[in-house]
């Protein structure tokens, strides 16, 4: 007993001498970290749900990777800062061939990568060039989205490249834009990282990575070097707080200034703290799908009587609770090609009644997701059973089977059902890229199976005509037809809320999901 | 000794290879196909195939069974589908935070679990006792995610006194050394980051080290009761040992052994992850981070894990038995005993 005794006395003492001889050592470094401390006004906190899947934008596809990114690269083209219309960014100006199969564009001079080696035609070709056969790879995940209309890429001279398209494709413009794929990436990172930069990004951007901390937090600093606006705040650190409930209090505590990701029932709580809401359009939408393929529902009747019996409006403003809005149109009304004259079948129950009865139709089959998605904040299931009440008014009983995402996913493609529900979030902004789903053969995609030829034809029409007000008119009327035809009930476009400290300023969250820090500063 | 060491230590590969064959089966037949959620929303069917096709996942199950075992055995454990990094630098840049939570948690634990149940046992009956076993009793009961938010609701949200989530402030994270915060930052001789990486690590060891303790208390408090039940504590009674003596010495020394037993288990069981607590806190740690490779399918690095905590367990348990014989020299693990 004495001997554990005498050890343990020996390990205290060496602990405490351990101790103090460290507490000596540490004047000289901690003076310069408390300097950095989060809580000074260079120091921006961004807390969001979840970890980015990785930060090469030609490998991931994530949103929360779209988050980081946007703040370390830039592409030949940006977005602008209220709606989805192209500007220059790296490329200055660019010039399309008639036939609209080349695309030669002016690069900005005297832009460097973060890591100081020079942007030119050389670094965009080699950006493009990974991800074009032969040396894309399957888990390039926009590659063939973003990349797939191009031909080749062609040096001219160190300022100016050259792109050659397969066919015309005017959505190529908007694709340029995105953080998905386009971004321009160092060279030299590239081939030091083994054609990866998940986790060592190097881009021209405002924010050069520091490091990565995983399932904690992603520090950047700003890039002294930046061609543009100088940013405003010096370090921007992403945090990953998954829990909701665990994020709006690190707002409201302090430990973030900027949060994502929050739902309805807890802005009162927000604002409440004296924290701000900001409540961002979004490019999505959330709707109910007939199966046109098969009875009851390839009679377009019989889909517009049960459309009549939805009252839409008053349905999402009870699910939504005021942050999504009543869909009047597929494409969110922030885009080139909606028109306010664009409608969905209105709201009349006793006509419904009326054809539902003469038809003897009385039960239908549903099949939805029971998870929260983008654009449904609320579940398919919630949604599928709001619907059902309103059926059942109309004397119609519904089925309905749910399932989780990935088995509903499965079960979609299976094409067993009469009514189901998907949603979909924007890439490019591009009208195409929302109204193309109801002609793509894949049964996942174009989950009603809708196929009409004079739909088809015009979609393949909208891709060829150069952007502009012709080629608005086609996706008006792509629209009309769709209404018309009732193929769809579309329902809502979630909003995006974010809640920020009221030190914040300038702060916003675009409708393609990205949040630039570049003119954001705390007072 | 160390000859029952060895045999214990052989042991494990019949245990290993049980639970990776089990691990793999079940991954492969329940999960869904990790193609279309790696791949994303446009991938074609054609990318899907291609890239099961890369991945081996179209090989016969024992052909990919082999060439997962052929791996792991030279210590390749693949890499993660998900992010393309390998699995072991995933596991071990999440571990240390796993592996500081739990020991700081147990420490806790053992220390009020210990405290409690030996007055609890030498006070029966009195308010003591009754507050104690009220305390332990709400312990096993509460869900552990609750009594995180709550306390994250009283000392983050309404009193302000410590951080709500993760390890430390990034801009005072120490150099990794030992990949553990509380240690590098002394190593670095940085105070700063030590306080701070200790207040954040206050309130998620509390929540988590609350149902150990609760355990260790009932256990110690039996445990000293029977013990102090038996005729050696009379007879050091009877020869005059002080009370304080009488129950530090002779009986809680003899009640250990169960005690130690509870927390090695309990230890072990921590250092497989705490799901719950590492998701309310944001504590980058194993735990909450397979869940999510269990969600997307990500098999190696759910395999991975999985073998860790097996043989986390394993280990845990013989080091269990091995302080046995260190406690109460009447145990040997000699062949001659058996």
């Amino acid at each position: 007993m004495r001997k554990v005794k005498r050890i343990m006395a020996l390990a205290l003492s060496a602990t405490l001498v351990l101790v103090s001889l460290t507490g000596c050592g540490s004047s000289s470094t901690s003076s310069s970290a408390s300097s950095s401390s989060s809580k000074g006004s260079d120091t921006l906190v961004y807390a969001q749900g979840a970890e980015p899947r990785g930060l090469d934008p030609a490998l991931v596809d994530d949103g929360e990777s779209a988050k980081v990114m946007s703040n370390i690269y830039e592409g030949l083209l940006k977005y602008d800062k209220d709606s989805t219309k192209v500007e220059p960014s790296l490329a200055t100006s660019w010039d399309v061939s008639p036939d609209g199969l080349s695309y030669t564009f002016h690069l900005r001079k005297g832009v460097k990568f973060q890591d100081g080696t020079d942007f030119n035609a050389d670094a965009v070709k080699v950006n493009i060039d990974r991800q074009l056969p032969p040396k894309v790879t399957q888990d390039m995940a926009y590659a063939s989205f973003v990349f797939g209309s191009v031909k080749d890429v062609q040096v001219v001279d160190p300022n100016t490249v050259k792109i050659n398209l397969t066919s015309p494709s005017t959505p190529f413009l908007k694709n340029l834009a995105m953080i998905m794929a386009a971004p321009m990436i160092s060279p030299k990172a590239l081939k030091d990282n083994n054609n990866n930069v998940n986790q060592q990004p190097v881009g021209t951007g405002p924010y050069k990575f520091v490091k990565w901390d995983k399932d904690q937090d992603i520090v950047l600093v700003a890039n002294d070097q930046y061609w543009g606006t100088k940013p405003l705040i010096k370090n921007v650190v992403f945090k990953f707080i998954k829990d909701n409930s665990a994020r709006v209090v690190a707002l409201n505590n302090g430990e973030a200034d900027v949060i994502d990701g929050i739902d309805a029932t807890v802005v009162k709580q927000i604002t409440d703290a004296g924290n701000k809401i900001f409540q961002a359009p979004g490019m999505n939408i959330n709707y109910m799908a007939y199966n046109t393929s098969r009875k009851p529902f390839n009679d377009k009747n019989l889909r517009t009587a049960i459309s009549q019996a939805v009252n839409v409006p008053e349905m999402v403003k009870s699910l939504y609770k005021g942050y999504s809005e009543p869909a009047t149109s597929i494409m969110p009304n922030f885009m080139e090609g909606y028109d306010k004259s664009i409608s969905q079948v209105a709201y009349d129950p006793q006509a419904a009644a009326k054809t539902l009865k003469a038809a003897g139709l009385t039960t239908v089959h549903m099949i939805t997701y029971t998870n929260p998605r983008p654009y449904n904040t609320a579940t398919g299931q919630v949604l599928a059973e709001a619907i059902q009440g309103y059926l059942s008014k109309v004397g119609v009983t519904v089925k309905i089977d749910s399932y989780d995402w990935t088995t509903y996913k499965q079960k979609v493609k299976e094409g067993d059902y009469d009514i189901a529900f998907y949603g979909w979030v924007g890439d490019n902004g591009d009208p195409d890229n929302f109204m193309n789903l109801l002609s793509d053969p894949d049964p996942t995609m174009n989950i009603a199976l809708y196929n009409n030829p004079q739909f088809n034809d015009l979609i393949k029409k909208g891709v060829a005509t150069p952007a502009g007000d012709a080629r608005n008119a086609i996706y008006t009327q792509l629209e009309k037809i769709a209404a018309a035809d009732a193929v769809w009930l579309p329902v809502s476009h979630a909003q995006t809320l974010c809640a920020y400290r009221p030190n914040v300023q300038n702060f916003y969250f675009h409708m393609t999901g990205i949040t630039p820090f570049v003119g954001v500063s705390k007072k | 000794m160390l000859r029952y060491i060895i045999k214990r230590l052989l042991m494990l590969i019949p245990v290993l290879l049980g639970v990776s064959i089990i691990v793999f089966l079940i991954m492969r037949v329940f999960s869904p196909d990790p193609a279309p959620i790696v791949l994303g929303q446009h991938a074609t069917q054609q990318a899907a195939d291609a890239w099961r096709q890369v991945n081996g996942l179209n090989d016969p199950i024992y052909l990919q069974y082999y060439h997962y075992l052929k791996g792991a055995l030279t210590g390749d454990l693949g890499t993660s589908y998900y992010t393309k990094l390998p699995v072991v630098k995933e596991i071990m840049s999440r571990f240390p935070a796993t592996i500081e939570l739990a020991f700081v948690a147990i420490i806790l634990a053992s220390f009020f679990g210990i405290v409690i149940g030996v007055i609890s046992a030498v006070k029966k009956n009195s308010i003591f006792d009754n507050a104690g076993m009220f305390i332990a009793l709400i312990g096993v009961s509460m869900p552990i995610f609750w009594l995180g938010i709550l306390l994250i609701i009283l000392f983050s949200g309404a009193l302000h006194w410590l951080p709500s989530n993760g390890r430390i402030n990034p801009l005072l994270a120490p150099a990794h050394i030992t990949g553990f915060f509380l240690i590098d930052s002394l190593i670095a001789g940085n105070m700063d980051s030590f306080f701070d990486a200790l207040k954040h690590i206050i309130l998620p060891a509390s929540a988590l080290a609350m149902y150990s303790m609760a355990i260790i208390t009932r256990m110690t408090r039996s445990s000293m009761l029977d013990t102090l039940q038996q005729d050696f504590i009379r007879t050091a009674r009877a020869k005059g040992v002080p009370e304080g003596k009488v129950i530090r010495k002779h009986a809680l020394r003899n009640g250990l052994i169960p005690i130690v037993t509870v927390i090695g288990l309990q230890l072990g069981s921590l250092l497989g992850g705490a799901v719950l607590t590492e998701t309310v806190f944001s504590w980058p740690g194993i735990g909450a981070y397979t869940v999510e490779c269990i969600l997307k399918s990500d098999f190696p690095v759910v395999q991975g894990v999985v073998l860790l905590v097996a043989t986390i367990y394993v280990l845990m348990n013989l080091i269990v038995d091995v302080i046995y014989a260190f406690l109460d020299p009447r145990i040997k693990y000699s062949k001659k005993e058996v």
